[in-house]
């Protein structure tokens, strides 16, 4: 970090590699588009590396890292207001070994019906419906297990808020998807 | 695991499948690379004032974006701050709580001409007037000055006489 500071791009190679991922996946979760979240990644990287200087240290650099990220999603989602194109990632192989899924498929429920990828689509508009503070929240804490601390640092607002948006968010979500999933 | 949680469990369930989404295999292979590509290709632009707020002071894009969403509120905020200051303008303008009068008003200043041009006349030694036998020239009228006769509280003024000439036969 001190060495990547100073300038050194080694040292910032390695700390891209450390967080690439989670940065990308956070991304592509909040644009439903692989080729957005892949532009939006890097330039989170670029812009992370011209602003190292000013980080104080104040937070962990990973939150910092995020509150980059997410801002530069939000604005540019903002831009492209009702214009989304969604280009879906495949699923790994693991997805119908799920334990949560496999039950959540079961024959009670219309599920079985659909395949898991026409349920990954209607999930994935279903996320495009809510507004981006929502959907923000809920791909920061149900999708990448973020704290809602740490949600609230990252978006610079309080817990309480962090915690009212998922719930709203979480209802709406629920609204849009009721068909997939069989009440508790 | 609270109430609100519980309620939201199979929607939670629906939404691990976004995590068994992932991009093309070997994605993240290069990825690091076209970073450290873009930056060594002089990417590195300095930051705008927005990015830097984003990034430094992210309550105050919050606090913005919330008026961006309820433009009421920020009418209200602008009317609010828009009284504060006229309500300081006033209070500054205004000496000790004082309103302050003018010494005299042009109405004023109008009235007392002719007022002046009366006493000025009372006051003018009578040349003009034919001399009697005696030859003596005199004024039987009392000294008219601007001076009030009592000054204030009913005390005498000192300076003023009351002054009348007979004439020695």
């Amino acid at each position: 970090m001190r060495r990547a500071r100073h300038g050194d791009l080694q040292a910032y190679d390695e700390l891209v590699k450390r967080y690439q991922e989670r940065i990308y996946a956070t991304i592509y979760h909040m644009t439903s588009n692989h080729e957005d979240a892949n532009d939006l990644a890097q330039e989170s990287f670029i812009k992370a590396y011209q602003a190292l200087k000013s980080f104080k240290g104040g937070s962990s650099f990973y939150t910092w890292l995020y509150r980059i990220a997410v801002n530069k999603t939000i604005n540019f989602l903002k831009t492209r207001k009702n214009k989304y194109h969604m280009s879906l990632n495949d699923l790994d192989f693991n997805a119908e070994n799920d334990p949560d899924l496999v039950a959540l498929v079961s024959d009670k429920t219309p599920l079985r019906d659909a395949g898991l990828s026409e349920l990954q689509k209607k999930l994935n508009e279903a996320l495009l419906k809510l507004s981006e503070p929502h959907r923000t929240v809920v791909v920061l804490h149900d999708v990448q297990g973020v704290s809602h601390e740490e949600i609230a640092e990252v978006l610079g607002c309080n817990v309480g808020t962090v915690r009212s948006r998922l719930f709203y968010a979480r209802q709406e979500l629920q609204g849009h998807l009721s068909e997939y999933i069989k009440p508790t | 695991m609270n109430a609100s949680d519980k309620n939201f469990e199979n929607l939670k369930r629906l939404l691990k499948l976004k995590q068994h989404e992932v991009p093309p295999p070997g994605y993240f292979n290069h990825f690091s690379d076209s970073v450290i590509a873009r930056l060594q290709a002089g990417e590195a632009r300095p930051e705008t004032l927005s990015e830097r707020l984003h990034i430094q002071a992210p309550w105050l894009v919050s606090l913005l974006r919330l008026f961006e969403a309820r433009p009421a509120l920020l009418g209200a905020c602008a009317t609010g701050m828009g009284v504060l200051l006229i309500g300081g303008f006033i209070l500054i303008g205004e000496p000790d709580g004082q309103v302050s009068q003018p010494l005299l008003t042009s109405s004023d200043t109008a009235a007392a001409v002719p007022v002046a041009q009366t006493l000025a006349a009372l006051s003018a030694p009578t040349l003009a007037a034919p001399a009697d036998n005696t030859g003596i020239i005199a004024s039987s009228n009392s000294v008219a000055s601007l001076q009030p006769t009592m000054a204030m509280f009913g005390q005498q003024n000192a300076l003023f006489q009351n002054t009348s000439f007979i004439s020695g036969r």
